[in-house]
């Protein structure tokens, strides 16, 4: 089911939230408790965990000579019951979306200890004191490049809005989220002042543009697969899928002009038993080294400045998170997000209904 | 030969209970998988000691309509799979061993295959390039791409794919137990094959139809990721509501109702499907 | 109608099913195929009904050759084994079927189901389902929906296998009567030798696919043409013994002299257990022995023994019984048998 919506972790950017509502033992490691036989770590699953398995896993194996077990998917429901039972299974998880902060302000999670997972190197606005931000990832513009050639495709969503000017099959998500952003600044509001969302605007906005639409996506695999069948020259969607087709040498590119960032996020379960050896692998993760092989791969960056030194030369101006791109684009608002979902998206489903 | 009633009971009442005995297992498995999670959910919707959350469903014009959508989404599948079904069950009962055998492995191998691979194998047929179209449009039928996805006819096709199966196999059962002599004799008295058709094995038939048809249509109503995706947001069907409420609002008092709504909305579907086929056999002449 | 069926010959696969069948039903006649399972007697229905093309021959209804015809075209009613009444219909609606199938106006209808239930003593079942009535009824359903769109024939194949005893024997006379009074020209299926003596104008005896003898039932009776039919059809003392002339010699009897002469050389001798004779009756006859019980039964009106002649073949007799009567001999007893050689029918060797 997790690849039907997809990888859906957002951003803990403005972090300034939540942090420290609540304050746990820390888990100090004075002495080095005794090492399991494994550790297990739970993630989306499928090409992710493979590659996990090559870069993270592997290294962590190497250095500590204890075995990582990977299971999947991520289950937020699942980590509340486990957290909640008192002896959860997984050693680290991933967690979907929004439910990193809410994992947090729920106190499911064991606090970072920040004597072992170094983030010196992390923006600072991605040192949550419990959430380990393990990359980043955006909603950009795909298009096709023999549709629009030479860099005449549409830059930015006002552009995207525009279909005199750039004609074609358009596809956007089936959801409000990117969307609702998506359509204030295809209606001129600035990049700095989208939130709080003016709904009423943002669904104006989208009435204009919702005729050209000929397919609202619903599974991240879809817009590529739209953009490759010609059934669109014009799509939104999360740039991995985009960076794998332009890789792959498909007529298909990214435009990261207000493009919606978002982070992939990782926390250690409250209570398991080898806490100790989680932040042991937490601190593997932001190695720059292995975050390299995981951008390389899947096109979304880690959250270490210098990962990019690692990364190949030509694949940068591929990276949302790389210079020239990143100003482009705006950090999608979580806690927005957590407060109004439910609204957003009964009125999104109303919006759809009416045809 | 007519021993007393009584001599006869107690034994047929212990093979009874025996049997009750051998069916616990199944029974308590259902009750502890399936019935008592359906409690806990519909309960949750009520959770608050008020009918908020169901008036919640039943006063909003969003859900009613999508409810309706989806009552006609699934009558219109069913009604087409119907239309298909029966002649392949039929066919069936009529095919030599071989028939037979490719006949069930044709219905019987989509079922080895996830319904998610089988959306985007339609999704490669049915798109503006695919297969369908590519072939139409080179032997010159067609100029411009025909929208087969991303339509309501598109969610149709894939959902009677995915479910034609389980209205063929309760009609092919149906039809099986009929006893040959029946439509022997009713040649035998000068039916033609059509009036045998219609009179004996259409009627005769008819409990699998109903059980065929309450199946889809139940399940029809279940369905959120052939839609999603083959509708391309055309179509919104109740259950991907539910998910939605599930799954991402993490709202599950609200989902709770509205799956109870969906549930009592399936209840007197199912009531009225078993009328109607009671009804048939008094209205056949 | 006349029923006439010539040279029929019916393969399945490597197996004859009816290896050139010659038979013909006199209008009005009554005409039972006895054999056991296997014999091709219902193959020879199915291809009078219908529901089998045979591979070569002829079915004749009337002066028309119907063998090509479909069995709806043919104007035949049937009374399946188990009834094949339509399950989802009433009394009234099985009965009103072969009416409808015909275009026979409403009115017409409703007074010839009510004529047909009156004639099988169902009126008040009229809107029953099938499930909801006995065997027996099921079965006068039956006849009633074969006969009712007045069929040039009636076929009956089994009918009264499924019920018991008492039933069988009242509806085996009702059929009977029914039939004679319709004059329906009838072609009846059985595998019971007993059904098919009371029931039949003739008897036809199946076996391996061919007609092994037709005749009135005490012909097929008492001057069975074969073995097979002597052993079928009732009980039998099948005796082997050796010809010369008009003398027989049977083992434990000595010689005998029979008004005919039978071919020289070994014979097959039948002799009904009712024949023969026991005790003081038996003094009289020509042909004695001394034989001793081996083992009584009693069936109610009679009693059946089994018996050894000294030097022969182990023998039955059926004896009356009066109530008051006493055993004839007691298990183990030496008592006289004999039988007089008019008794005796030699069967033709095959």
């Amino acid at each position: 089911m997790r690849q039907f919506t997809g990888r859906r972790p957002w951003i803990l950017a403005g972090s300034g939230l939540a942090a420290g509502l609540l304050s746990p033992a820390i888990v100090s490691a004075q002495t080095t408790p005794p090492k399991p036989d494994r550790i297990v770590v739970n993630a989306s699953g499928g090409a992710m965990n493979s590659i996990f398995r090559r870069s993270y896993f592997a290294a962590f194996e190497r250095l500590h000579g204890i075995r990582v077990v990977d299971t999947s998917p991520v289950d937020f429901g699942k980590l509340r019951a486990m957290v909640e039972s008192g002896n959860p299974e997984w050693t680290c998880t991933e967690i979907g979306g929004q439910d990193a902060m809410r994992a947090k302000e729920m106190n499911l999670l064991e606090p970072l200890d920040t004597s072992v997972v170094d983030r010196s190197d992390y923006p600072e606005n991605a040192r949550d004191s419990h959430v380990l931000t393990s990359s980043a990832y955006t909603t950009a513009l795909g298009y096709r490049t023999d549709a629009f050639p030479n860099g005449s495709q549409p830059k930015g969503w006002a552009e995207f809005w525009d279909v005199r000017r750039f004609p074609g099959p358009r596809s956007l998500r089936n959801h409000p989220a990117d969307n609702l952003e998506f359509a204030l600044l295809a209606d001129g509001v600035p990049m700095d002042q989208l939130y709080p969302l003016d709904l009423d605007r943002a669904f104006r906005s989208l009435d204009k543009i919702r005729p050209h639409i000929t397919v609202w996506w619903s599974a991240g695999a879809q817009p590529a697969q739209l953009l490759v069948d010609r059934e669109v020259v014009l799509a939104s969607g999360w740039n991995g899928r985009f960076y794998e087709l332009t890789r792959r040498g498909a007529p298909v590119a990214t435009e990261f002009t207000g493009g919606s960032l978002k982070s992939g996020s990782f926390g250690i379960p409250r209570g398991t038993r080898q806490a100790y050896w989680g932040q042991r692998f937490m601190a593997v993760m932001t190695q720059p080294e292995l975050q390299a092989v995981y951008t390389t791969e899947m096109g979304y960056p880690g959250l270490n400045r210098r990962t990019m030194d690692f990364v190949p030369a030509e694949l940068i101006p591929l990276m949302c998170t790389a210079p020239g791109n990143i100003e482009k684009q705006f950090w999608l608002d979580v806690a927005w997000w957590t407060a109004n979902a439910a609204i957003a998206q009964e009125r999104w489903n109303r919006w759809m209904l009416r045809r | 030969m007519s021993s007393p009633a009584a001599d006869r009971a107690s034994p047929a009442r212990r093979r009874e209970l025996a049997l009750l005995l051998l069916g616990l297992p199944a029974l308590l498995l259902l009750g502890v998988l399936f019935a008592w999670p359906v409690l806990r959910l519909l309960s949750m919707s009520v959770a608050d000691g008020t009918l908020h959350q169901l008036e919640r469903v039943v006063l909003d014009e969003l859900y009613v309509q999508v409810l309706f959508e989806s009552l006609k989404i699934a009558g219109l599948v069913t009604v087409i799979c119907l239309a298909l079904a029966y002649p392949v069950a039929l066919w069936l009962t009529k095919a030599g061993r071989i028939g037979l055998t490719l006949g069930m492995f044709a219905l019987l191998l989509p079922f080895w295959t996830s319904v998610l691979v089988r959306t985007y194998a339609w999704m490669v047929l049915l798109g503006r390039s695919g297969v369908i179209n590519r072939m139409l449009r080179d032997l010159g039928i067609i100029e411009y791409p025909l929208p087969l996805l991303h339509n309501l006819g598109g969610v149709l096709i894939g959902m009677v794919h995915v479910l034609v199966p389980y209205m063929v196999f309760p009609i092919y059962a149906a039809l099986l137990r009929i006893d040959p002599d029946l439509p022997r004799a009713a040649e035998g008295l000068g039916a033609s094959r059509w009036a045998i058709f219609r009179r004996v094995i259409l009627p005769l038939s008819l409990p699998g139809v109903a059980a065929g048809c309450a199946l889809v249509f139940v399940l029809s109503l279940g369905f959120f990721i052939t839609p999603a995706l083959l509708g391309g947001g055309q179509v919104m069907m109740i259950a991907m509501l539910i998910e939605q409420q599930v799954r991402e609002l993490l709202d599950w008092p609200f989902a709770a109702a509205l799956s109870a709504v969906l549930l009592a909305v399936t209840l007197v579907v199912y009531a009225a499907i078993g009328r109607l086929t009671k009804g048939a056999r008094l209205a056949s002449p | 109608m006349r029923l006439e069926v010539s040279g029929i010959v019916k393969r399945f696969g490597g197996v004859t099913a009816l290896n050139g069948v010659d038979l013909a039903v006199e209008e009005g006649e009554f005409l039972t195929i006895l054999g056991p399972s296997g014999s091709g007697k219902t193959t020879l229905l199915k291809s009078v009904a219908g529901f089998e093309v045979p591979d070569e021959g002829v079915v004749r209804l009337g002066d028309q050759d119907v063998t090509m015809a479909p069995a709806r075209h043919r104007n035949v009613g049937m009374v399946f084994q188990n009834y094949a009444l339509f399950p989802h219909l009433t009394v009234a609606e099985n009965l009103a079927f072969p009416l409808q199938m015909r275009s026979v106006g409403k009115a017409e209808i409703a007074r010839r189901v009510k004529e047909a239930l009156a004639l099988v003593e169902l009126d008040a079942f009229a809107e029953r389902l099938p499930r909801q009535l006995s065997g027996g009824q099921q079965q006068r359903v039956a006849l009633a929906r074969a006969i009712i769109f007045g069929p040039a024939l009636l076929l009956l194949d089994e009918p009264f296998g499924a019920l018991d005893r008492k039933l069988r024997e009242s509806l085996q006379l009702e059929v009977r009567r029914l039939q004679r009074r319709l004059r329906l020209t009838t072609l009846f299926i059985t595998h019971d030798q007993e059904e098919a003596l009371i029931m039949s104008d003739r008897i036809a005896v199946m076996d391996k696919g061919r007609i092994q003898q037709l005749g009135t039932p005490s012909e097929v009776y008492d001057f069975p043409v074969s073995r097979f039919v002597a052993d079928f059809i009732g009980e039998s003392n099948l005796i082997e013994g050796t010809a010369q002339g008009t003398e027989v010699y049977v083992p434990g009897f000595g010689a005998l002299t029979l008004p005919q002469a039978p071919a020289s050389g070994p014979v097959t001798l039948l002799l009904r257990p009712e024949a023969l004779r026991l005790g003081a009756e038996a003094q009289a006859a020509p042909c004695r022995a001394q034989a001793t019980v081996l083992e009584t039964v009693f069936l109610g009106l009679s009693v059946k023994l089994r018996l050894r002649p000294e030097g022969g073949p182990d023998l039955l007799a059926r004896l009356p019984l009066r109530p008051s009567d006493p055993p004839p001999a007691p298990d183990g007893a030496t008592v006289t048998i004999g039988f007089a050689p008019g008794d005796i029918h030699v069967v033709p060797r095959g």
